[in-house]
């Protein structure tokens, strides 16, 4: 049975629309995430799962049971804070076995519980310590640890990691799925960070203005993403303006602004439709033929460089090479770009414009 | 780089060189200085300066007060009965006032706004006016002063009191306990019920042990009142048919200074006696009550799921908040507000003189005034320094220093701040009115500073910080950055001075007899002959004038809140 | 001469060292990234170029100019608070005249100011507009223009990315260096993001515990870490002990495995004990053929355009690895996979007194 289902949920604020009915099941042990920019609804829609908010329309069912008129504290969940939100005035053993002691179970049976998740996330030696001694990290895994104690199934993540450093949350991120999947629960995650949407999920959904855009896996969304909002939004792409010019199976042309044209494997439009081509930066690479472009910018990313390029029609084109070759470019330099056919996603040109399409705010 | 010319860059003009003087460091050191001095000087030594009477004069306390077990007796007596009277109101305020204010912060619903205006409406009425409306209410009075619609129930004194105090307190009591409770962020509860807590647990077990701290301050502030009041309590207790001579701290104080000012020199030990006890025993409990609140048990550890489950749904919560309104409207609004229907029912005609009162009347608003502008002009420097100065000592120290006018009581005060500056004679003419507004300014002033040093502490440094990166002075950071936020603080801090002065009673005629309204109400219901009807309708003069302020007061804040 | 110079600065709180020793020199026009984890000192750094706070040692130059006895509104080195700090009150176009205005500068030269500021920072659409009506980027941009407009000499920005969704910084990263460098100020960034770091600085300067560890561009601080500690947090790397046993244009360290492995040319001495470190990125995965040793593939995250593996490598420990994510598919959990690199990727240091653990520790 799936274990957590919402149908056609909406939420309203006096004529603010948050949540535009979202349709969406998440199955028993699967760890998904709801990624998309600030003010899109996430974690309005993670409120309303966990029963802090009454949606305006529509239904919530976790494990097969409606949750209408059910109260957050009956709903056996775990729910880890943005803001943290331990409690000030107890320790850390006194915070995580908080769960256990509302259910009232005996002093013995709460200490056992509260040692056994704090060794989980590793932080035993911890437990007189009060929430102000500790480091954000270490704070965020008690948080963790004390919604896992309370033996619920279900986990709800409200940007968890967004308010520590950028190195602490790349060791956080890790830790948290390989807990959540070893103790084969059901984990809803809710983000502004791709990157890490990509590294803990089954599967993500993508959420703009209040509704779903898409869902599949870090895979199917990077590589062959159905949306454009998606394309630009998890993970960087190229975006070139054109027209379907011919198409074959296989091998379809595309012709640019400037009448240059690329190469696509993969063609959905129609002949003359007027389409966006998205290719990643890593998937476009200077060749002795290809599309004009001359370098403006060469930016060090440690292990390659960044190049940004402006080709000749009139699209920004950005590509990767390696850190050995990064002196061969410098600013002004004409380059020629291939892109990689197989690699290349086609989309209808939106009609609003692909600014407007593709606004991150 | 983006540079602008000023055109007149090469002479810098007056207000430049103005603003650049105040701005180096040595100046702002001394003007520093300088506000800390007159703190000192004009509010805390004064107050307490009464204290060093036990040094000057012991022998006078002994031989004319200690020997006369009476005497003794008498001021033992009052002392006890204050204490004891504020210690039942205060706990009656917060059994009733914690689940109001929960309603006010957490809870949203129709008529929630007309709510907020009612609790704050006794702080409109002055005491005086309080006194006689609630005692008409509750309690069986003199002849020619009864109102066919009064309860006319309480004959005790003490328990007239009581319910007396309970009204004008009870604001203190709701507007203290929101401010904290606003500040506790609601996430922990929420947390807390995430993790399988009922709302009635998940309140008991987090959000009461971090309101802690901050109730400290809304007990002792509830306290200090109940303990200072005077005008209402000798109005109540010359209103009832048998006082039995009852007497709580203040109104003994006001009945020395009565004896000493017709001539009976040996009032005055026995008045400097009672202030010195009535201050130690408030600074005492200052002390004793944070240590008891901070220290206090709560029982956090055990958790009855099944009946609280019982206590956070259903009926309960619901009568609960039902029983809270209900108190509002029967033991503070109706007793607050009785008073107009005397004025029908009654029938008139008496020795009161419209002249007289109008002329005390201005006297008020003189005094009130000048005390309101000193508070700002003097209160809002302080209220910057203990505000930006953290933990450092001497702004530390001043935050705590700050309360003491506030909880000393204003008749022990009035005669204290007397003492310092003229000594034991009664002062006169205009000397009198000066010395009223200095203990006026005495005990509004804290009210200034704690609501400007309040707002300020809430407002990030990095707003003025960046101003002065951004090429801003001090001053000038100040003006067009600070400033624009505090604004309705300062207001909200300036009105309560201001009604709070124009309501005082217990210290105007503790340091001098100067007809104040409220001392006039005073007399004519004490003094033969006696005018119940001109008093009444004083009274309620009095309640609309400071009804106006206390609504643009509320207009004040809720335009800052909603901002 | 350089723009901005700190000179020995040490600043207590306590018991707590917020600057210890801290010296910097930032040249005339150079966009300068402070990095290093929270509670490193960087805050305070700029605090103290800015004279909000005074050192309790050393001194701050200005262009020069000894400023360490100077008030803040004296120095023009503006600073942007992480939260931008823009005056509620006050509407777009105020505050960025906000500067001029102190100056008491003409009517015509503040419209002018305003409109090349507003076309600037893209705003010419929202001057009227108060601060809480403002999306998180253009609050940014409002906060931006209006230190630009103060005709400060140094911008010294506290985390300016920080508040913003992750993709928005990744855009607005490059924004925000164009304009420092269109307008040739001298700008200190702080940040604890090591991407936005080496994507946006001409220079990174290492900080950790109050004093600078490095101070080079993002190759020379990529590449040529000066400590396990630079090497770990400026780009995650896997670290090996060892002690050399060979010294020269190459070093050659003996693990404890009794393997030989190559490594970088160093300054350590023939016997003593030593760390290997290798970027994460420069760590090569392969399935057939020779590599230094073995490893078992125990997780695979694909994050896009990379996939970071976590390996066994038995008595060599865990490591990390990330390989682009066209392999996806061809490395899978229980793999037995040979790790390698080439030795001009990989630094030798001599091991911390404090040890291994505690010197990588970020919090």
């Amino acid at each position: 049975m799936p274990e957590v289902k919402l149908t056609n949920v909406s939420m309203r604020f006096g004529d603010v629309t948050a949540v535009d009915e979202v349709s969406l099941t998440i199955a028993d042990g699967e760890y998904v995430t709801i990624l998309g920019p600030s003010g899109c609804g996430k974690t309005t829609l993670i409120r309303i799962i966990a029963g802090i908010l009454e949606p305006t329309e529509g239904r919530v069912c976790i494990d097969g049971k409606d949750m209408k008129g059910v109260e957050i504290e009956d709903r056996d969940l775990g729910y880890v804070f943005q803001n943290i939100a331990l409690f000030p005035h107890l320790d850390t053993e006194d915070n995580v076995s908080f769960g256990p002691r509302v259910k009232d179970k005996a002093k013995e049976e709460q200490q056992k519980i509260a040692r056994k998740y704090l060794e989980l996330v590793k932080l035993l030696d911890k437990m007189e310590m009060f929430p102000s001694e500790l480091c954000g990290g270490e704070q965020q895994k008690v948080s963790l640890a004390r919604a896992l104690a309370t033996g619920a199934k279900l986990l709800l993540l409200d940007e968890p990691l967004s308010a520590l450093d950028a190195r602490v949350r790349v060791d956080l991120r890790y830790e948290l799925r390989r807990i959540v999947k070893s103790l084969g629960l059901t984990t809803v995650h809710v983000t502004h960070d791709q990157e890490e949407a990509m590294s803990v999920s089954d599967r993500i959904v993508v959420m703009r203005a209040g509704g779903v855009v898409e869902s599949g896996s870090p895979e199917q969304l990077y590589t062959r993403p159905k949306d454009i909002f998606t394309a630009n939004f998890v993970g960087e792409t190229n975006l070139l303006e054109g027209w379907v010019r011919e198409r074959k199976e296989g091998k379809s042309v595309i012709e640019l602004r400037d009448g240059s044209s690329i190469e696509v494997a993969i063609c959905d439009r129609e002949v003359g439709e007027g389409i966006v081509v998205s290719v990643r930066p890593e998937f476009v690479f200077p060749f002795t033929e290809g599309l004009h472009s001359h370098v403006h910018d060469i930016v060090y990313m440690g292990t390659y460089w960044r190049v940004r390029a402006q080709s000749v029609s009139e699209d920004e084109v950005e590509f990767d090479v390696p850190a050995h070759e990064g002196n061969l470019y410098q600013n002004g330099q004409e380059v020629y770009l291939m892109v990689n056919r197989k690699a290349a996603v086609v989309y209808p040109r939106p009609r609003e414009g692909i600014a407007e399409a593709t606004k991150l705010e | 780089m983006y540079s602008v010319t000023k055109e007149s860059e090469n002479l810098p003009s007056g207000v430049d060189r103005f603003i650049s003087a105040i701005s180096r460091r040595g100046f702002r050191r001394g003007w520093t200085g300088f506000i800390i001095l007159f703190f000192l000087g004009f509010v805390v030594i004064p107050t307490v300066f009464i204290l060093t009477y036990i040094f000057t004069d012991w022998s006078g306390i002994q031989t004319k007060v200690l020997s006369d077990s009476v005497l003794t007796g008498q001021i033992v007596d009052s002392i006890v009965a204050s204490f004891e009277i504020a210690g039942i109101v205060t706990v009656i305020d917060f059994l009733v006032g914690l689940p109001m204010a929960w309603i006010m912060v957490r809870k949203e619903f129709p008529g929630k706004r007309y709510i907020d205006t009612l609790i704050d409406m006794p702080l409109a009425v002055p005491t005086a006016a309080l006194g006689f409306s609630s005692a008409i209410f509750f309690a069986v009075t003199k002849p020619g002063l009864t109102s066919p619609l009064g309860l006319g129930l309480v004959s005790s004194p003490f328990l007239l009191i009581i319910l007396l105090h309970v009204v004008f307190s009870y604001p203190y009591m709701v507007r203290s306990l929101s401010a904290i409770l606003e500040q506790i962020d609601v996430t922990y509860e929420t947390a807390g019920r995430t993790l399988g807590a009922a709302r009635f647990t998940a309140a008991r077990t987090i959000t009461l042990p971090l309101f802690r701290a901050g109730l400290v301050t809304g007990i002792i502030l509830c306290f200090a009142r109940s303990l200072s009041e005077t005008g209402g309590t000798v109005i109540a207790l010359a209103s009832m048919r048998s006082a039995n001579g009852f007497n709580t701290g203040p109104t003994l104080i006001n009945f020395l200074k009565g004896q000493y000012g017709s001539g009976d020199a040996n009032a005055l030990p026995a008045l400097a006696f009672v202030s010195i006890l009535l201050i130690i025993a408030a600074l005492v409990l200052l002390v004793v009550l944070k240590v008891v609140v901070m220290k206090v048990r709560l029982p956090a550890g055990k958790v009855w799921p099944k009946w609280e489950r019982i206590l956070s749904r259903g009926w309960v919560p619901k009568s609960k908040d039902g029983i809270s309104i209900a108190f509002l409207v029967i033991f503070v609004l109706l007793p607050a507000f009785f008073i107009f229907t005397y004025v029908f029912t009654a029938t008139s005609g008496g020795a009161g003189s419209w002249n007289l009162f109008y002329e005390s009347l201005g006297i008020s608003f003189l005094v009130a005034g000048v005390v309101t502008v000193v508070d700002l002009l003097l209160g809002i420097p302080l209220a910057l320094y203990i505000a930006r100065g953290g933990k450092a000592r001497i702004p530390a120290a001043l935050d705590v220093l700050v309360n003491v006018p506030l909880i000393v009581p204003t008749a022990a005060l009035g005669f204290s701040l007397g003492f310092f500056w003229v000594g034991p004679k009664p002062a006169t003419g205009g000397i009198a009115l000066v010395l009223v507004i200095f203990a006026h300014i005495a005990f509004t002033y804290p009210l200034v500073v704690r609501n400007v040093a309040g707002a300020v502490e809430e407002i990030d440094p990095a707003f003025e910080e960046t101003a002065r990166t951004l090429g801003a002075k001090p001053v000038q950071a100040f003006r067009r950055v600070l400033y624009p936020m505090i604004k309705s603080s300062i207001l909200a801090g300036s009105i309560m001075a201001f009604t709070r002065s124009l309501g005082e009673t217990g210290a105007t005629l503790a340091v001098a007899n100067v007809n104040t309204a409220p001392v006039y109400i005073v007399n004519l219901i004490k003094n033969p002959p006696f005018d119940y009807y001109t008093a009444a309708v004083a009274c309620i003069v009095l309640i609309f004038v400071s009804y106006i302020f206390m609504l643009a007061l509320r207009f004040v804040t809720r335009k800052r809140r909603a901002a | 001469m350089p723009d901005v110079s700190l000179r020995g600065l040490s600043k207590h709180y306590g018991s707590i060292k917020a600057a210890d020793n801290l010296s910097l020199d930032v040249r005339d026009g150079e966009y300068l990234c402070l990095l290093g984890p929270t509670g490193a000192g960087k805050t305070t750094a700029l605090r103290l170029v800015s004279g909000l706070i005074r050192p309790d040692s050393g001194k701050v130059f200005l262009n020069g100019r000894d400023v360490t006895r100077l008030e803040p509104e004296e120095r023009k080195a503006v600073l942007l608070s992480q939260t931008y700090s823009l005056f509620p009150q006050l509407t777009v176009a105020e505050n960025i005249l906000f500067g001029p205005d102190i100056k008491g500068a003409s009517e015509e030269a503040k419209e002018r100011l305003l409109a090349d500021m507003l076309d600037l920072v893209r705003l010419t659409k929202r001057p009227d507009a108060l601060p809480r009506e403002l999306s998180g980027g253009m609050q940014q941009r409002t906060a931006l223009a209006r230190a630009l407009a103060s005709g400060a000499d140094v911008l010294l920005l506290d985390e300016p990315l920080r508040a913003l969704d992750a993709r928005l910084r990744i855009s607005l990263r490059h924004e925000l260096r164009s304009l420092a460098k269109s307008l040739n100020i001298t700008t200190i960034h702080v940040t604890h993001d090591q991407d936005e770091a080496l994507v946006m600085a001409d220079r990174i300067a290492v900080i950790r515990n109050g004093s600078v560890l490095q101070v080079g561009t993002p190759g020379e601080v990529f590449d040529e870490p000066i400590s396990p500690f630079v090497a770990n947090f400026v780009g995650q790397s896997n670290f090996v002990v060892g002690r050399l046993v060979k010294k020269g244009a190459f070093s050659e360290v003996r693990c404890e495995n009794d393997m030989v492995i190559q490594a970088r040319g160093c300054d350590c001495h023939e016997g003593q004990e030593v760390v290997v470190g290798v970027k994460v990125g420069n760590t090569e995965i392969i399935r057939e053929g020779e590599g230094f040793f073995a490893g078992r593939i125990e997780r695979v995250l694909f994050e896009g355009r990379n996939i970071y593996l976590d390996l066994d490598a038995g008595p060599m420990g865990p490591f990390s690895a990330k390989v682009p994510s066209w392999r996806l598919g061809k490395l899978n959990v229980g793999d037995t996979v040979q790790i390698r690199w080439s030795a001009d990727k990989a630094n030798v240091f001599p091991m911390p007194d404090i040890g291994l653990k505690e010197e990588l520790r970020v919090e």
